[in-house]
């Protein structure tokens, strides 16, 4: 790699007139503003609202719950508020005022917006540098990963404890959909937050994203749309599992609606991320980054990122529609209407499917970005790898079906979408296959990212294998709904997608913290979850395979040693858990200085300094080599080459002759 | 790379901010916008299969407005506000155009012209809204329509916001045409919410009673 000159200088930069102090209004915002402001919106929102439904006529209309639409309207239009009265307070529309009002940031306002040479504050307020968003979607995900694995724990004690009953059934069920969503949100964002927004720039060559102020609004709009969420678990909860199905979202308590807004924010904060992600990649790669020498953690986020932009709006329509049908009672998934159910699983499986690669991928390119780091070899078959992700990529769009096969909609479509849900694993294997063979023969250097590599193959070999038999649609009128179904998403979501972000997260975390992650508390963490992990989905394979039923709270005594043996399980992955946040929040305070390099890798940002400085480079780089190009040349590889010479020789000769 | 040379020229204007030509950075905000159309086109897919779904499956008979309580909705107001959509787009594009060969008063004229027609299309949505003659319980197409226009309506607003937005800035001068890229995004957004309103117009017009006359009872789910 080799580097040129070519950095900005605001002095020769026409500067529109400064008005007041750089930085404006968004000096007095942070996170109190920002709550303060979305408390008092939302009761401002909530009481406006109540006198205008008192006040018109067909108010007293009621639901299928018998719940009047008055009240769903008043909690809708509160969240609203919430969620409008937040985004003020923190200050994101200051910037579509300004726009609009024809004034332009100076260079100064995106210095002081960006958080440069201020201190911790700069984490609570609307900052617009990259590596702040970076680390506040790294904290954000702990927390949800905290709250998520609470309920987790929950869930596992009232399986566990067969002889009596803990909760009242339907707060179970409402701690089961919590989590699930809670989880699946958390999973989403844990590559493309943190790693995506601090790390992708930087690996790209560029100073920033391509839209600072819109990376900003993605934090914040996500922090927004989990109070909502939470709060369900106070109006009656969420009671029909992650995926919501109608028309038992419609029959719920008012803690539907929580979720239901949760969704559409987080579906704009998702919206917006990926065309920064993508527009990133796309247009501020490096001088001389070629698609060929683009690291392969860029083209997990670049995919991943498509996936979510494009699937997303389904699954946001499918809670605008149902909000509507509960607020308005409009009659899009209300069967009594003229509302049709299977609308709603389409719309929701469109997303819902390709959502399992929008978290496996990131994690799973991830971890093949720092594979040839610690064997010392070039990723094996890189053009393999990229297939495999855009083929991962294309073929999601056609298999969401499967979710599908035992409602009875349109039969005649299961065989096509078993072929079709089979041979997404074709690609998939394609990364398996990467990663057994950049590791063959090699020595891998036996750190914790390494090892997570391990345990990710182990888990996604499982995964996968219990996923083709799923797919197959006999298989599946015998196993859908049990509890086999829970243990083969566990062993892809958290076996492949969370292991693998663990591993990531301990490879990227010197870069992004400037120490190293704790190995030893941290290995220790991981491995203990990891065995927690084997024991609880192993148990539960069984389980399943002796029929036993998802979402039910009391069962037959024939599960209950499988069950016994789960929730011990699911109480060691609580205690790895804790030991590796634990290794996380000594480290971020203690841990060994890392150096720029921390592991001796290619990629442009082992190229500036750690901790990496407010434009991450002083001069921007310009790539001259692959991002893989350790040890020596792969002997046929040398080979293909002279052959290839000899060939362009020939065909040179006989052109002259 | 390109989009990282000195900033020497005088030609081109520079991003206050970046220090970046503006041509690099509206190639990145023209990318942008694109994505951003591309995931508002899903939505829109979304609200039309969704009419399309609810119209061929006509569900317990119930997709054609309650007989005696409500009625189709007439169809030319959809065409009417989507006229004036269209000739909005049409004027900001030639604008741009104008703007291009240097006629700033011409931008300025456009984009007032435009939001003017787009408050009025704004206006007419609302309109359309409140007198339907159907309320939304009224069924499958009573939903789907209601939807239809309530997110026509949402984009008209967005729609005012940008066009008003470009007239703001050309006054400003921040629209200009060594820098006219704003005008040109805003142009290609509309173009974008034309073609879906026009989905939406086709849609309502063609689609109104249900091909499924004799549609099974699908039950009703209720408590």
């Amino acid at each position: 790699m080799s580097t040129a000159v070519a950095i900005h200088e605001e002095a020769h930069v026409p500067q529109p007139k400064q008005v007041g102090r750089p930085g404006g209004f968004l000096r007095r915002t942070n996170f109190l503003t920002a709550l303060i402001s979305g408390v008092v919106t939302a009761g401002v929102f909530w009481v406006v609202t109540d006198k205008i439904t008192t006040a018109v006529a067909g108010a007293g209309a009621t639901n299928s719950m018998a719940l009047p639409s008055g009240l769903n309207i008043n909690i809708t239009m509160m969240y609203i508020g919430w969620v409008i009265g937040f985004m003020a307070g923190i200050g994101a529309f200051a910037g579509p005022i300004r726009w609009f009002l024809g004034h332009d940031l100076t260079h100064a306002d995106a210095e002081y917006m960006a958080g440069k040479d201020m201190g911790r504050e700069k984490f609570w307020k609307f900052t617009t540098d990259h590596k702040v968003v970076g680390i506040q979607y790294l904290v954000v995900t702990l927390i949800l990963f905290g709250f998520g694995g609470l309920l987790a724990m929950l869930i596992r004690t009232e399986l566990g404890a067969t002889w009596t009953e803990v909760f009242n059934p339907n707060f179970y069920n409402s701690i089961i959909g919590t989590h699930g969503i809670v989880m699946v949100i958390a999973m989403i964002i844990v590559i493309s937050g943190p790693i995506g927004n601090f790390i992708v720039p930087i690996m790209c060559g560029a100073r920033d994203m391509a839209f600072p102020r819109l990376n900003a609004l993605s934090i914040w709009l996500l922090v927004a749309a989990v109070p909502p969420l939470v709060s369900n678990l106070l109006m009656g909860g969420i009671r029909d599992g992650w995926t919501v199905y109608q028309p038992l979202a419609d029959q719920a308590p008012i803690g539907m609606i929580g979720y239901q807004i949760c969704i559409i924010t987080f579906a704009f904060s998702t919206g917006i991320a990926s065309v920064n992600l993508i527009t990133t990649i796309v247009r501020m790669r490096a001088a001389g980054m070629t698609w060929s020498r683009t690291p392969i953690l860029v083209y997990g986020i670049l995919g991943s990122s498509i996936m979510g932009l494009v699937w997303f709006p389904m699954y946001q329509y499918s809670q605008i529609l149902a909000l509507s049908d509960r607020t308005l009672l409009t009659s899009f998934f209300v069967p009594a209407s003229g509302g049709s159910v299977w609308l709603y699983e389409n719309l929701f499986w469109l997303l819902g499917h390709p959502e399992v690669y929008v978290i496996v991928i990131p994690a799973t390119a991830g971890m093949l970005e720092y594979l040839p780091v610690f064997v010392r070899k070039p990723l094996f078959s890189y053009r393999l790898a990229v297939a495999g992700i855009f083929g991962v990529v294309g073929l999601s769009a056609v298999v969401w079906v499967h979710h599908m096969y035992m409602t009875g909609w349109a039969p005649q479509s299961n065989y096509p979408f078993m072929l079709s849900t089979e041979m997404i694993s074709i690609p998939f294997s394609f990364l398996v296959l990467v990663v057994l063979g950049t590791m063959w023969r090699g020595k891998p250097w036996k750190r914790l990212p390494m090892m997570a590599v391990y345990a990710v193959v182990w888990n996604k070999v499982i995964g996968g294998i219990t996923g083709v038999f799923l797919s197959d649609t006999p298989v599946d009128q015998y196993m859908h709904g049990s509890m086999f179904v829970v243990a083969h998403f566990h062993y892809m979501l958290m076996g492949a997608g969370l292991f693998g972000a663990m591993g990531v997260t301990a490879y990227f975390f010197p870069k992004m913290i400037g120490r190293y992650l704790d190995e030893f508390w941290g290995s220790v963490g991981f491995w203990t979850a990891f065995a927690g992990f084997q024991v609880t989905f192993m148990s539960m394979f069984v389980a399943g395979l002796q029929g036993m039923p998802r979402r039910v709270l009391q069962f037959d005594s024939l599960f209950n040693i499988s069950n016994w043996i789960s929730t011990i399980g699911a109480y060691i992955i609580g205690i790895g858990m804790l030991i590796f946040l634990y290794a996380i929040i000594e480290s971020w305070r203690n841990g060994i200085p890392a150096p720029d390099n921390p592991w001796g890798g290619k990629t442009l940002e082992n190229f500036t300094t750690t901790p990496v400085p407010h434009e991450n480079f002083p001069v921007l780089p310009v790539v001259t080599s692959g991002p893989y190009d350790f040890g020596t040349p792969d002997p046929y590889e040398l080979a293909d080459d002279a052959i290839m010479q000899q060939t362009e020789g020939a065909e040179k000769v006989s052109a002259q002759s | 790379m390109s989009d990282t040379t000195t900033n020497s020229s005088v030609e081109s204007a520079l991003s206050p901010t970046t220090g970046e030509p503006v041509e690099v950075t509206g190639a990145r905000d023209k990318l942008g916008v694109w994505m951003i159309i591309v995931s508002c086109t899903t939505g829109t897919i979304a609200l039309l299969v969704s009419y399309a779904y609810l119209w061929s499956l006509n569900v317990n008979g119930a997709w054609a407005p309650t007989p005696g309580h409500a009625n189709w909705a007439p169809v030319w107001p959809f065409w009417v506000i989507f006229t004036a959509m269209f000739i909005a787009t049409l004027i900001m594009w030639n604008g741009y155009r104008g703007l291009s060969k240097g006629n700033v008063g011409g931008m300025k004229s456009a984009a007032l012209l435009s939001s003017l027609l787009l408050l009025a299309a704004f206006i007419g949505q609302v309109v359309q809204i409140a007198t339907f003659p159907f309320g939304p319980a009224d069924g499958g197409y009573a939903s789907a329509v209601l939807w239809l226009a309530i997110a026509n309506a949402i984009w008209l607003f967005v729609a005012i916001f940008l066009a008003t937005a470009i007239f703001n800035r050309t006054r400003a001068g921040r629209v200009a045409q060594e820098n006219p890229n704003h005008a040109r995004l805003v142009a290609m957004f509309m173009t974008y919410l034309c073609v879906a309103s026009f989905l939406g117009c086709v849609f309502t017009t063609v689609m109104q009673e249900s091909p499924n006359t004799n549609s099974p009872p699908f039950g009703t789910f209720s408590q």
